[in-house]
């Protein structure tokens, strides 16, 4: 009876331990994406002047969740009406960093950056993204670094930490 | 127009407590401009007369948060597509209703840049008044349509009769009989067709082609090189390069509608631009549009004789 709650506790706290790496592998992968997705955008707003919505859709189309999901949450908040666009973004925003792995400083940028959005002429709009990818290219390295540092440690935390809850309680 | 087409989308641009008053004045159908300034109540007026709104709930007047509100809602949420509207000071709704903008420019170069923190909105509504060039018709068109053009002051209709007689020469009449012609509507400031994204919101039947936000000289020019049309309308003539360009319609055989400021004949004639069209007998009729005590009248003249 004892050896089979030992097991469990030691196979959820590797589990933990494991959740934990993956998202901090996780992490800069995301902050890549939405590098990726803010250039796009920027295509859009440039080239095509592609109002927000429909600029929005096609985003989604393109990405890969979760990043994909705040471009879908985003196009259908502003459909909705209602909230300003500041307001819809930083919902979707909340959302995606419910739904992955960004960190609350990761998600402020975004925020910062949907105060922004929408607001402006192209070139002062363009201004504005180039600022906001700049700051996320600089999240995205400093989570590589974190990612290399922390992401075995994290597991073996994980499997050590369960056996010495183990220990404790033995 | 239905009139829900017609309050839609402006419904959809104003602040909820606004347009929930001007649905309890049962405004909707009647309103011509619906004011909206910072700091101030909102104005509607009706042509006869006009009112300020207190909605029930809220604040009475229209505040900077409103007016930011109301900006992005009329831009769709994005500004940077509607750059060039903007520093045209206005913008057009689905409908052909006109917004004009106003408040702090930004200039470059003695260029207009844009206009920062708008503070005062006008939205006009857009009336398409089907058939009121009709009684025209009979002084207007011999065998062919004749070259015309439509003198009276400002708010006396022009653009209306303009946009009705494009309508007529694109779809066709019964009495006197005409044939459905191509037609081409140079539409620098998007009054005549309030376009849309390049589509007109107006019913013109199938064969009018619009050009729209384009300076009219450039845009009559454009026209006669490429669209081959019959009839050539445009708003507002004035400048030496427009008088050009009418001549250069007319000698290609294709037949222009025109308007231009005027109280008289006489008044548009003075217009030095306009003499050398006059004297040539470039228009084969004037119809004179006067606007007293709110009643609209029209007067046609073949140079200068009452007809």
């Amino acid at each position: 009876m004892m050896l089979v709650g030992a097991l469990i506790v030691l196979a959820a706290a590797t589990f933990i331990g494991f959740e934990a790496s993956r998202s901090l592998r996780e992490r800069p992968r995301e902050l890549r994406q939405l590098q990726t997705a803010l250039q796009a955008l920027e295509a859009e707003i440039m080239f095509g002047t592609t109002p927000l919505q429909e600029a929005s859709d096609k985003l989604a189309g393109q990405l890969n969740s979760p990043v994909s999901l705040l471009f879908s949450e985003f196009s259908r908040r502003l459909e909705e009406q209602g909230e300003t666009t500041a307001e819809a973004w930083q919902r979707s925003a909340d959302g995606v960093q419910a739904a992955g792995a960004l960190t609350r400083e990761d998600t402020s940028i975004l925020v910062e950056f949907g105060q922004t959005l929408g607001r402006f002429g192209r070139s002062e709009q363009q201004k504005q993204i180039r600022l906001a990818l700049t700051r996320l290219s600089q999240a995205e390295a400093s989570a590589r670094e974190m990612c290399s540092r922390y992401e075995r440690m994290a597991k073996s935390l994980g499997f050590l930490g369960g056996l010495l809850v183990i220990i404790a309680l033995v | 127009m239905q009139t829900a087409q017609m309050w839609e989308p402006v419904k959809h641009v104003l602040p909820a407590r606004f347009a929930k008053a001007v649905e309890e004045e049962n405004l909707t159908r009647g309103f011509e401009e619906i004011r909206l300034r910072v700091g101030r109540a909102v104005e509607v007026s009706t042509g006869r007369a006009s009112c300020f709104l207190s909605p029930e709930a809220g604040d009475a007047c229209f505040t900077a948060q409103d007016a930011a509100e109301t900006l992005e809602r009329l831009s769709r949420h994005s500004v940077y597509a509607y750059e060039d509207e903007i520093r045209q000071g206005f913008i057009t709704l689905p409908g052909g209703h006109r917004v004009g903008l106003c408040g702090r420019t930004s200039v470059t170069g003695g260029r207009v840049e844009t206009i920062r923190n708008v503070s005062s909105f006008n939205i006009r509504a857009a009336k398409d008044l089907v058939g009121i060039s009709r009684p025209l018709h009979a002084y207007l068109f011999d065998d062919a349509w004749l070259n015309t053009l439509i003198i009276g002051p400002p708010a006396s209709g022009k653009t209306s009769l303009l946009r009705d007689l494009a309508r007529s020469a694109s779809v066709g009449m019964n009495q006197p009989y005409a044939l459905p012609h191509k037609v081409g509507i140079v539409d620098e400031r998007s009054e005549i067709a309030a376009s849309v994204h390049g589509v007109p919101s107006f019913q013109f039947g199938e064969r009018v082609d619009v050009l729209d936000r384009c300076p009219k000289a450039e845009g009559m020019m454009m026209m006669i090189r490429s669209m081959s049309p019959e009839v050539l309308v445009v708003d507002e003539i004035g400048s030496e390069a427009d008088a050009k360009a009418v001549t250069e319609a007319l000698q290609a055989g294709i037949r222009v509608f025109s308007s231009a400021h005027g109280a008289s004949l006489q008044d548009a004639r003075n217009r030095l631009m306009l003499e050398s069209l006059f004297s040539r007998g470039a228009f084969e009729r004037y119809v004179v549009l006067s606007n007293t005590r709110g009643k609209r009248q029209a007067v046609v003249q073949t140079s200068g004789v009452t007809s």
